[in-house]
């Protein structure tokens, strides 16, 4: 094959873009879902309002 | 609501932030499977299949993925505009995120036309750059893609960032036919239109099918691609609202 350097190098940036397409939505995905279990977390060991006596509720 | 037409309900439920996760999680994969398998076999046509140029040798073969990404680097562009332009008229959400979540992938494809394009034109032109009209051009594009993304991430409240965002999107649009004439309008390096979607091309017969399969590939793989960013922005979007917090413990 003839330029084969230059066939191979041109197709390896079409095929490391296509990784990079195919990577970069889903870790965005799984981060803003991981995020969401961090909230839920945080909300359900925040204490409810009637455990904790403010000087108002006394 | 029962009486509307079935398609325009569809379209109704698609706005619904959980509707169209469910939605875009389904058909996502869809879109890259069936992508990569045309493009593989695309791929394989043109690196194994068709003769070698006359002129060019295989160095020819670097067009089945230039030309396929060039078309999508404009393809995309028109799609995100008509997107920001619905969005701005009718303030439909899901359009802003359809719309920001193209800007990405068509700046990738224009990377990719341009590194492409860089790499035939070093033994052809025997340059890797030129400042010529058609590489100026798709260059300017790519930096509209990218102030696209930039204004996008700068503005915190989303809403306001898409539609600051989309404005510029649309005043882009001009860029379009810029580029699809820069080789007629000047006296360009770039050789002129040789694949014609209405006529004849100038390309040989037994040349096309490779190119063919690549283009149908690419439009697949943007679904897939443009689902997954999509529901990743409408997710971030959505952020601390139940359904989410739903899904996200069901995936734990």
């Amino acid at each position: 094959m003839s330029y084969r350097e230059y066939v191979i190098a041109a197709y390896a940036v079409f095929a490391l873009m296509l990784v990079w397409d195919y990577v970069v939505p889903r870790l965005a995905i799984a981060r803003e879902l991981r995020a969401a279990r961090r909230l839920a977390a945080r909300k359900a060991a925040r204490p409810t309002r009637n455990e904790t006596p403010t000087e108002l509720g006394r | 609501m029962s009486d509307m037409n079935p398609v325009i309900r569809w379209f109704h439920q698609l706005g619904s932030p959980p509707y169209f996760d469910r939605f875009a999680a389904r058909w996502a994969p869809w879109g890259y499977g069936l992508g990569l398998l045309i493009m593989a076999w695309g791929a394989y046509g043109a690196l194994f299949q068709v003769p070698a140029d006359y002129q060019q040798g295989d160095s020819f073969r670097i067009l089945y993925i230039h030309v396929p990404a060039a078309w999508m680097s404009l393809m995309v562009f028109g799609l995100m505009a008509l997107y920001s332009a619905i969005a701005l008229v009718w303030r439909i959400k899901l359009c802003e995120i359809l719309a920001m979540a193209c800007a990405p992938i068509g700046a990738a494809f224009t990377f990719v036309t341009l590194a492409t394009g860089s790499i035939w034109g070093k033994p052809m032109w025997g340059t890797w750059w030129d400042w010529d009209p058609r590489l100026t051009s798709q260059l300017v594009l790519l930096f509209l893609y990218l102030g696209v993304i930039g204004l996008y991430h700068a503005i915190d409240d989303r809403r306001t960032a898409a539609r600051a965002a989309g404005l510029l999107a649309l005043v882009g649009v001009v860029m379009l036919p810029i580029i699809r004439y820069s080789v007629v309008w000047w006296n360009s390096l770039h050789q002129g239109q040789t694949i014609r979607v209405f006529g004849e091309s100038s390309m040989d017969a037994s040349m096309l099918p490779p190119l063919i399969w690549m283009v149908i590939g690419t439009k697949f793989w943007f679904a897939g691609s443009l689902l997954t960013r999509a529901r990743a922005d409408n997710l971030h979007r959505e952020a601390g609202k139940d359904w989410v917090r739903r899904l996200a413990e069901a995936k734990a």
